[in-house]
């Protein structure tokens, strides 16, 4: 060993302080534990209980509350309701974002203006939700401008079918915006020479986009994919807002979150049965976003097969914190 | 020839789609803008897409009605802020400390962020209402702003970023110079990464400014009502047929978001994009 490598170990000795890495994290793991951790163990515990608004006392009661709740035809109802919201908004989101993305990255196309398209595109997303729904509502209530428009006078919300539609739309027309940006950004961190060579072997566009752009963007797909559902199932502010908060005409638009509200506001203030309704949407997104997460990236094709070990394996070990 | 005739055709029918797409996003506002200058009964009439001139009168029948807007912007702006400061500085202290230092549960802590960031939190909400009742801090700011300081989106996007902009020669010099641990972080990293902090400090402020749930569920004092809270009171029945004010109670909820946005839109491109790609 050299003069000058035990010198660069003393240096180095004497200039680590990685003790300090608690110190900076600690207010995480404080903030963590006080507002996330914890109030997410209490409400498992609480769905095993018979607790409500009133009541000082309560019991534990085991199972019952999940019992009663997949017993409960409105349960299953605002289920269904979520899921099919979610996937009617996401598949035209995640399709048109793509296909503008695919334009606006087009070197033959040389689009112009993509920048301000983008923009006014991502505008609806920064709104408050608040204001959309009371919005949409005036827009689509009996006098209101889309009745004038076509001098018709339906009454959108008293029909299931046009109250769902209205909340799929205006979710795709919240999102399809910030999804374009995403997709984006990753098509344009793909290297071009990938498509120069492929230009040179004669590939067709289609042959490109299937066998360079998909396998690539990958990664960004399931980002999107797992955030958008993590915030699907989670659904709230429009479908509550939209109409009487109950999910109406005839439960069309309630759901799962709309449920746990409406258990936890109702006269009784069951809080047991909502804090039930709760653990199950958790467990629901949480086992298909770790299935798609483990289904998708495993099977990396670009050969960064170790680093997505490694990343899943994070995952893993997060996951047992939690 | 007739390849470059096809692509210039193709290009038109792709901005024809373009402008209808921007048409839908802008028009909705456009609308309730323009409703917000006009008479009930002008707007019963019809659409218009030029601004009348009964603004104020619109706006005072609001506010007479005891819609407390002013009161709510109040609200609103006093959480936002909060929650906006305590989590562009915890989050970069995060990350600083996650990117700097090595010590023995760090993998593990940003194993935990990636797994938060792909939780529904929300749901915990019962819980949380609970514990904050138990506390006596419902219908008080405390648990709307400082759970800010453990922000999983927002460390998650400091975490990336400042991978990207941490000089450790800067640090080692600055030890060597004798600087302690806080103050190379408050004096030398925070202000390089001030581009990234304002991203995020712009996300984190409109996210709070939109935020209607938690709120919802923890406030029931009118007077503590944020500004979502009070526009979900316009669709009820004490407005149900005075358009002008309800359309003036919107504009006033979104025109500031629309101002930040029309100032920093590349910021706030730029940090959604930085989430994803990066990871």
């Amino acid at each position: 060993m050299s003069v000058s490598d035990v010198n660069i170990k003393r240096r180095k000795g004497k200039l680590e302080k990685n003790y300090y890495g608690y110190l900076f994290t600690a207010p995480f793991i404080i903030g963590f534990l006080l507002f996330s951790f914890y109030p997410l163990i209490y409400t498992f515990y609480l769905s095993i209980t018979n607790t409500t608004l009133m009541s000082e006392t309560s019991k534990i009661v085991g199972l019952d509350n999940f019992k009663q709740l997949f017993d409960d035809k409105f349960f299953m109802q605002s289920l269904r309701n979520t899921w099919k919201i979610w996937l009617l908004n996401f598949i035209p989101q995640i399709g048109i974002a793509m296909l503008l993305s695919i334009w606006f990255t087009n070197n033959r196309l040389k689009m112009k203006g993509v920048g301000i398209f983008r923009a006014i595109y991502y505008l609806p997303n920064l709104l408050m939700p608040a204001t959309i729904a009371v919005l949409f509502f005036n827009f689509f209530s009996m006098y209101g401008p889309v009745n004038q428009l076509f001098s018709q006078s339906t009454d959108y919300f008293r029909s299931t079918g046009w109250t769902q539609g209205i909340v799929i739309f205006v979710q795709w027309w919240m999102w399809f915006g910030s999804t374009l940006i995403v997709l984006m950004a990753g098509m344009t961190s793909i290297s071009p020479s990938y498509y120069e060579s492929a230009t040179v072997d004669g590939a067709s566009a289609a042959q490109m986009f299937t066998k360079i752009t998909l396998p690539l963007l990958k990664p960004i797909l399931v980002y999107t994919l797992v955030t958008s559902l993590v915030g699907g199932m989670q659904m709230f502010d429009i479908p509550f807002m939209l109409t009487d908060g109950r999910g109406s005409p005839s439960g069309s638009i309630m759901t799962m979150n709309i449920l746990m509200y409406m258990k936890f506001s109702s006269t009784k203030g069951h809080i047991g049965a909502a804090a039930s309704v709760g653990v199950v949407i958790f467990i629901i997104t949480c086992v298909c976003a770790f299935a798609i997460v483990r289904l998708l990236r495993d099977k990396d094709p670009e050969g960064t097969g170790v680093s997505s070990k490694v990343k899943s394996r994070e995952l893993k070990k997060g996951a047992a914190g939690v | 020839m007739n390849y470059s005739l096809r692509t210039k055709i193709m290009r038109v029918f792709i901005y024809i789609f373009l402008v209808i797409l921007a048409v839908m996003c802008i028009l909705p506002m456009w609308i309730l803008l323009v409703n917000a200058t006009r008479t009930t009964p002008e707007i019963q009439q019809g659409i218009s897409l030029v601004p009348g001139s009964n603004f104020v009168a619109n706006w005072r029948n609001l506010t007479n009605r005891g819609f407390s807007i002013t009161n709510g912007f109040k609200n609103s702006v006093t959480i936002s802020v909060g929650v906006t400061v305590l989590s562009v500085y915890f989050s970069m202290m995060f990350a600083y400390g996650i990117q700097v230092y090595d010590f023995f549960y760090k993998k593990f802590l940003y194993g935990l962020v990636i797994v938060l960031v792909l939780v529904p939190t929300q749901v915990s909400i019962i819980g949380f209402y609970r514990y904050m009742s138990m506390l006596k801090l419902t219908n008080s700011y405390i648990p709307l702003i400082v759970p800010a300081i453990a922000a999983p989106g927002a460390i998650f996007l400091a975490v990336q970023y400042m991978q990207s902009v941490v000089i450790r020669d800067l640090i080692d010099a600055a030890r060597i110079d004798g600087c302690g641990e806080l103050a190379i972080f408050h004096k030398i990293m925070l202000p390089i990464a001030k581009p990234g902090a304002f991203t995020m400090g712009i996300f984190a402020f409109v996210g709070s400014w939109n935020n209607f749930f938690t709120p919802f569920m923890l406030l029931s004092k009118i007077e503590k009502y944020t500004l979502p809270m009070l526009v979900q009171t316009l669709r009820g029945d004490t407005y149900r047929t005075d358009y002008g004010s309800i359309y003036v109670g919107l504009a006033v909820s979104i025109v500031p978001i629309i101002i930040v946005y029309a100032i920093f839109s590349k910021y706030i491109v730029s940090g959604i994009a930085m989430g994803a790609v990066k990871e």
